[in-house]
């Protein structure tokens, strides 16, 4: 990787004034968790900062706080590990927790911040190595989406301009827990709603966060969530062992299996962000029942513009929704 | 030449067999042997250090003013320079020397130039700074694509196909045509196969240090010491280089010879006079580091009704990237098929070369075969063994499907119909056939030296490229020494040393046990020589009974006593390999199979492996561990190939879009089933050890055990390679309601 001035700030706020400096022009300076999706883009040259900003010597962002309410503050460093063995996430928000411990690997989960994880940029073969062209990094347009490129991974959602697909397979639980985030910028602090944390593909930029370059995120908030919820995540991947979810779906309903009045569900690794799935939370009433499920499952599916080689994700859409809402109702497939 | 009968076989095929033997060699271990080590289970002498970190592999090694160099690589399947800043790359701080290859281009990868730095990061600026803008040139990387008319040829004027020379046209047209038309059943199918990348954990890579004024040495991942000797003379030397690969992070056949940045590394060392390592990075691996061919095979089964294949035939196309070696399909062996017409295309491709890999052709090959097999036993309503049991031709095998079956209950599983139970997870079993068969050869040398504390020391100059080699010596050494295992180094991988083999085709341990148990011969009888003296006796009066040497009238020495009659010089002896007998019968083919049992998710189309039963032979077992761990990892290997693996190149461009180990998905621990592993232990009757090679067959029935379980599970068969969710969905949506 190309040499850089790393910068190790002792506050949030110090990382903010450090990522300030210099105008906090978006390529020219790195803000960094642990590393582990940085180091990688680095290696590969596709991210050259002159600067990096880095979070771990930065106090008060790795504490899981949980509250009296029933909320939970975690810090933007609190690793994936942290989260799957919390006893508090475990009881307060089980589809995070369950998310979180099957991400990435053993080694990496026990690495792999929160924050990171949120801000981590698209897996697309494309994006990640130079060989190739890439509309988040100039290109007029996106290779994938040609007859001849390598598509089965990609996006099956708003993918007309770049058909990269959102890797988190945490946010998605974060979005159906109606999180917030706490945003540090140079203009003080601010609370971000989940659903404005994102950003549309537009050439020439990386990011799939709606952050400023100079934007550290401190903090995930879990508002509290009254009795009587249900929580299901289901994601389909090819393999057991360290593998990137083909499609993620994260469901949390109000009531139980017998009576459901409305609810949320999103999406992971089917577009560009996190994806609401806004016409199957509609259906999202009455008795959840097998049928019910299927029928959610699919009002997921509907819209989706696959390309030749993603079809077969649409299917996996109408499963995993159906199974992640089954879980919620306390009936698993 | 001393004739011997001895008891070779084993496992109910034992027979006397006479043998004429050379004159210095060991009298032949039979099937009735008793050793004391050999056969038994022990842990490999550079286990702790490999678990521990401590092993050196060659990209761990460092010297003293150590540069780096690297490779830009083509980012296009066909392209010509247009421009490079070769200037700019010098003016880089940090960067010692570029060298551009002006050109025509033909396969991403390729290096376009190389550039030898002071460190890793001025490396990579050198490399950055180069800007190089190309020519894109037509290209075709898909076998389809370069059949298509109008394609563009990458040798022009000859076409892109060629009947692959190796395998070739098989059979006789007439007799199959005939044959097929007049069959009582009749299948026809298309399977194909992926391209698997060569992915070693340690890389293709050397360092190459010119010695500046003392010995020049080359440290090197390889399978062949001996073949980088070669690169003395890109260092300059009048002859060979010193060649030294303590631990090999792994190679299936893509290890041999050096690479052209290996060259490019070593003439840099020799300008520089500096060493120079060249380690191919993750990307360049997967891109250029080798790879098995893919294929496409179009084939026709006839066969009676009762499960008699009669007639067997069909065209397979593969490509070996832009040259045509080794891409065919080896889809005609094992079974007896009755009247055969098979013809073997190899296209080529603007792709880099593929490489012979773990059982070369086998899996592919098996993968079809076997699938036509189950499609057979499918349509004739037959139980898919029976039908491998009525035309397999190899005796051992018979038991050993015998044993696979009874070990995962074969006849209990198949009464389950395709997609019988609830629930979206349906699951099935299959099973499939390996054959291998190369007892070694070649006349190495194996040197066992003795010190009088009684440290015995086996030197040879071949690698162990993770398959056991060390322990397999020093297993032999101390069976024949009568000493603790612990008294045995290992000291190998040193082209100081006699020479020894390149590892591949499986015949390491067959090429150099039998030396390394005459070595072992010859010291012991030096210890008997001195003893005999010290005791006043003849020397065949000395004899080693129960790990102490016992002369007449009771008197006994245990071999650390014997090694005290040593001279200050020490001892030092060799042991020949010698020629395979031709006498010999010869169980010359091994045999193996497989059986899987997987789950498979008929809503998302995801398949996981259960069990695996593997049985295979591989004449005598020297080290029952290391063996079971080369079947484990033949499994594990092969599952991988069946699910998982597979490079993904765009297509207009010809450049590899996943060529990083967490996007080109290999089996990991939680992947991996339960493996029951059964060595059927049959004595060959070509060398004094009887021992034969394990590595390849051990992953050439994985797939298809793999994927006749798939098919038994769901009733659909996936008949192209890996079985990801798109294609078992698809097959399954194929399926006939």
């Amino acid at each position: 990787m190309k040499a850089f001035a790393l910068l190790r700030p002792s506050t949030a706020a110090g990382a903010v004034k450090a990522l300030a400096e210099g105008g906090a022009v978006a390529h020219a300076v790195a803000l960094k968790a642990n590393g582990i999706d940085l180091l990688d883009r680095m290696k590969e040259r596709v991210d050259e900062p002159e600067r990096v900003v880095s979070l771990t010597s930065a106090t008060g962002l790795s504490e899981l706080t949980a509250r009296g309410d029933g909320s939970l503050t975690i810090g933007a460093l609190v690793t994936l590990q942290m989260l799957a063995d919390s006893a508090d996430v475990q009881r307060l928000a089980p589809s995070l927790a369950k998310a979180a411990g099957l991400a990435a690997s053993p080694q990496l989960r026990r690495r792999a911040t929160l924050g990171g994880n949120l801000a981590q940029h698209t897996r697309c073969g494309y994006y990640r190595h130079l060989s190739f062209s890439c509309l988040k990094r100039g290109a007029e347009a996106c290779p994938v989406r040609a007859e001849t490129g390598v598509q089965d991974t990609a996006g099956i959602f708003g993918n007309s301009v770049c058909a990269s697909a959102h890797p988190s397979s945490v946010a998605p639980v974060l979005g159906s827990l109606g999180a917030v985030v706490h945003v540090e910028g140079p203009g003080g602090v601010r609370v971000v709603p989940f659903p404005d944390l994102w950003a549309q593909p537009e050439r020439g930029r990386a990011s799939d966060l709606s952050l400023a370059a100079g934007d550290v995120i401190t903090a995930i908030e879990i508002p509290p969530l009254p009795g009587s919820m249900g929580f299901g995540y289901e994601e389909v991947r090819v393999k057991a062992a360290f593998d990137w979810a083909l499609v993620s779906a994260a469901v949390r309903i109000h009531g139980g299996a017998g009576k459901v009045s409305g609810g949320s569900i999103w999406l992971g690794s089917v577009a560009p962000t996190p994806l609401r799935a806004v016409a199957a939370e509609a259906l999202l009433s009455g008795s959840v029942t097998e049928a019910l499920a299927e029928k959610v499952g699919a009002a997921a599916a509907e819209g989706a513009t696959p390309l030749a080689g993603t079809t077969y994700k649409v299917q996996l859409v109408k499963v995993a929704v159906k199974r992640a809402l089954l879980e919620a109702a306390g009936r698993p497939a | 030449m001393p004739s011997v009968t001895y008891k070779a076989g084993g496992e109910g095929l034992e027979r006397e067999l006479t043998v004429e033997i050379h004159e210095q060699d060991a009298t032949p271990w039979g099937a009735d042997a008793v050793l004391r080590l050999v056969g038994g289970e022990h842990p490999r002498p550079d286990g702790p250090a490999k678990a521990t970190g401590a092993a050196r592999y060659t990209y761990d090694v460092a010297r003293p003013r150590l540069a780096y160099a690297g490779s830009l690589l083509c980012p296009y399947a066909h392209a010509r320079l247009k421009d490079i800043d070769e200037a700019g790359a010098r003016a880089v701080p940090g960067v010692l020397d570029v060298r551009v290859n002006r050109g025509e281009y033909r396969h991403a990868g390729q290096a376009v130039a190389v550039v030898c730095a002071e460190n890793e990061h001025a490396l990579g600026d050198g490399l950055r700074a180069l800007k190089a803008t190309y020519e894109v040139l037509p290209a075709a990387v898909t076998v389809e694509d370069a059949l298509k008319p109008g394609a563009a040829e990458v040798e022009p004027g000859k076409g892109n196909r060629e009947v692959d020379a190796r395998r070739g046209r098989q059979g006789d047209p007439g007799a199959f045509a005939k044959a097929f038309e007049a069959s009582a059943v009749q299948v026809e199918a298309e399977f194909r196969t992926q391209i698997q990348t060569h992915s070693a954990f340690e890389p293709h890579g050397s360092l190459s240090d010119p010695g500046s004024g003392g010995e020049a040495v080359v440290f090197a991942s390889t399978q062949a010491t001996s073949a980088f000797q070669g690169l003395g003379r890109n260092l300059g030397l009048d002859g060979p280089a010193r060649v030294i690969a303590d631990h090999v992070g792994g190679g299936f056949g893509a290890k041999f010879g050096p690479m052209s940045g290996d060259q490019a590394a070593a003439e840099f060392a020799r300008k520089l006079q500096r060493p120079v390592k060249y380690m191919c990075t993750r990307r360049e691996e997967h891109l250029v580091g080798g790879n098995r061919p893919d294929s496409i095979q179009r084939l026709k089964l006839g066969g009676t009704k009762d499960g008699e294949i009669t007639a067997f035939g069909g065209v397979s196309d593969g490509t070996a990237g832009n040259g045509t070696g080794g891409a065919g399909a080896a889809n005609t062996i094992v079974y007896r098929l009755g009247a055969q017409d098979m013809e073997q295309g190899a296209v080529r491709t603007f792709t880099a070369r593929g490489a012979a890999f773990r059982a070369p052709g086998h899996p592919q090959g098996s993968f079809a075969l076997e699938g036509m097999l189950d499609l057979y036993a499918a349509k004739a309503g037959l139980d898919p063994l029976e039908v491998r049991r009525k035309n397999d031709r190899h005796p051992l095998r018979a038991l050993q499907w015998q044993i696979g079956a009874e070990k995962l209950g074969w006849s209990t599983w198949r009464k389950t119909k395709p997609g019988a139970g609830k629930g979206p997870v349906k699951r099935g079993v299959g099973c499939a056939a390996a054959r291998w068969g190369n007892p070694g050869g070649g006349k190495w040398n194996v040197e066992v030296a003795i010190a009088r504390d009684a440290s015995v020391t086996v030197r040879n100059a071949a690698q162990d490229i993770g398959t056991g080699t060390k322990s397999v010596l020093q297993i032999v050494v101390a069976e024949e020494l009568g000493c603790d295992l612990a008294r045995v180094n290992v000291t190998i991988a040193d082209t100081r040393f006699p020479p020894g083999p390149g590892s591949g085709g499986s015949t390491t341990a067959p090429s150099l046990a039998p030396a390394a148990r005459e070595a072992g011969l010859r010291a012991r009888e030096q210890l008997e020589g001195l003893l005999a003296v010290e005791w006043s006796t003849e020397p065949s009066k000395v004899r080693l009974e129960k790990g102490l040497f016992r002369g007449p009238g009771g008197k006994k020495a245990s071999f650390e006593e014997a090694c005290g009659l040593i001279g200050e010089q020490g001892l030092s002896v060799t042991g020949q390999r010698r020629d395979n007998w031709k006498s010999a019968d010869g169980l010359g083919e091994t045999a193996g199979c497989q059986f899987a049992q997987v789950a498979v998710d008929v809503e998302t189309g995801v398949v996981r492996v259960e069990r695996v039963v593997a049985v295979h032979d591989c004449g005598r077992v020297i080290n029952a561990l290391s063996a079971r761990n080369q079947v484990n990892g033949g499994v594990i290997q092969g599952i991988s190939y069946a699910l998982f693996e597979e490079r993904r190149l765009d297509r207009a461009q010809g450049d590899m879009v996943n060529p990083t180990l967490d996007t080109y998905r290999i089996t990991g621990m939680a992947d991996c089933p339960t493996i029951d592993v059964v060595l059927t232990s049959v004595v060959s009757g070509f060398n004094n050890m009887g021992v034969m090679g394990l590595g390849e067959p051990a992953t050439v029935p994985t797939a298809a055990a793999v994927a006749g379980a798939v098919f038994h599970a769901t009733g659909a068969q996936v008949r192209e390679l890996p079985m990801t969710p798109d294609r078992v969905l698809a097959a399954l949506a194929r399926r006939p309601s």
